[in-house]
């Protein structure tokens, strides 16, 4: 016998997605996807964004990785909440591990829960994982060809940083050729360049996090 | 490699449908994959292959299929077939889009034999 079905086999995920949504909005809080390849800088931006945007905003911190606590030592240096996720062989964060970091994690007193995801620029696009807002980053050593060649990546992305920008010159990065790119696959989402070494954008980037807390805290 | 955990939902929700048939055996699986969840067809036919395992599943075929790209765009409304390379509205040549097909993973059929013959095609 043939059954007709129609059932989403992303619905397992996406339903605990949106649990998470809903818990971390009832507690106040704005859950920020950080998306790169590996090496771009998620955790110095951190670092950086975290100390910034205290003590009016309190953060913590979920942080994906195949292997190693590294990225939550780190952080935890912050002296803020970090609950490291190793996924093992997983090239992605799911909505079920961001649902068991929750647990650890005491919500009350923090407003801002950043996910730092696996360091992928394939698969943790197609993955919902309850936040309310994606960040997708590229660094310039990466080269400038990197929207039109995952534009899977920043086609969903609400902010898109370009990291490392003190190091145009040297790279010879052509950052018009990233917005000529975007121009076809994200005009909604601002492009801000920042450097974590100068301290360039993290400002307009704080602020900007800022505005997407208070909307989601407004309803 | 994330169609090793989508191959995970596939196997649980087929699993759950022969269950609710007592079915014997899976003989036939037909999937449609939205181009947006970027699934490599032969890794979830590896993943599914290897999981199903010692299943009734094991050994069903995957007919897998794509869903192309449809978009709304947020600024001016109209529904069109975006490209995943080239999401511009053809109206307002904004890149500001919904995705309405091509975003879902989705389960469309599954042959099953059941344990009496005859009582349907």
């Amino acid at each position: 016998m043939k059954i007709k079905v129609v059932e989403s086999v992303m619905k397992a995920n996406d339903a605990v997605a949106a649990a998470n949504r809903q818990r971390l909005e009832a507690a106040g809080l704005l859950a920020v996807n950080i998306l790169s390849a590996p090496g771009s800088g998620k955790t110095t931006l951190l670092e950086k964004v975290i100390l910034r945007l205290s003590p009016k905003l309190r953060s913590a911190v979920l942080v994906g990785d195949l292997q190693t606590t590294r990225d939550a030592d780190r952080l935890g240096h912050l002296g803020i909440q970090v609950v490291q996720i190793n996924t093992g062989a997983g090239c992605h964060l799911t909505a079920t591990q961001v649902a068991q970091g929750l647990e650890c994690l005491d919500l009350a007193g923090v407003d801002v829960l950043f996910i730092e995801n696996v360091g992928n620029m394939v698969c943790p696009a197609a993955v919902d994982l309850g936040e309310h807002v994606r960040v997708a980053m590229l660094s310039l050593p990466e080269g400038d060809d990197k929207v039109a060649k995952y534009p899977t990546l920043f086609q969903p992305a609400d902010i898109i940083l370009l990291n490392k920008i003190d190091l145009a010159e040297v790279l010879d990065f052509d950052p018009a050729r990233v917005r000529q790119d975007l121009a076809r696959i994200n005009t909604r989402a601002p492009l801000l360049e920042v450097s974590t070494r100068t301290g360039q954008g993290l400002e307009a980037f704080c602020q900007w996090v800022s505005e997407r807390r208070a909307s989601v805290t407004n309803g | 490699m994330h169609e090793m955990t989508i191959a995970t939902s596939l196997l649980e929700e087929v699993l759950a449908l022969v269950r609710q048939h007592k079915a014997r055996r899976v003989r036939e699986i037909e999937v449609e994959l939205g181009v947006m969840r970027l699934v490599v067809p032969e890794s979830l036919e590896t993943a599914f292959a290897v999981l199903s395992e010692g299943t009734v599943a094991e050994g069903a075929r995957l007919k897998l299929t794509e869903t192309p790209l449809r978009a709304v765009c947020n600024q001016c409304q109209k529904e069109y077939s975006a490209r995943v390379d080239d999401f511009r509205c053809p109206a307002c040549g904004q890149a500001d889009v919904r995705i309405t097909g091509g975003n879902d993973i989705i389960i469309k059929a599954v042959a099953l034999d059941v344990a009496e013959s005859g009582s349907c095609g």
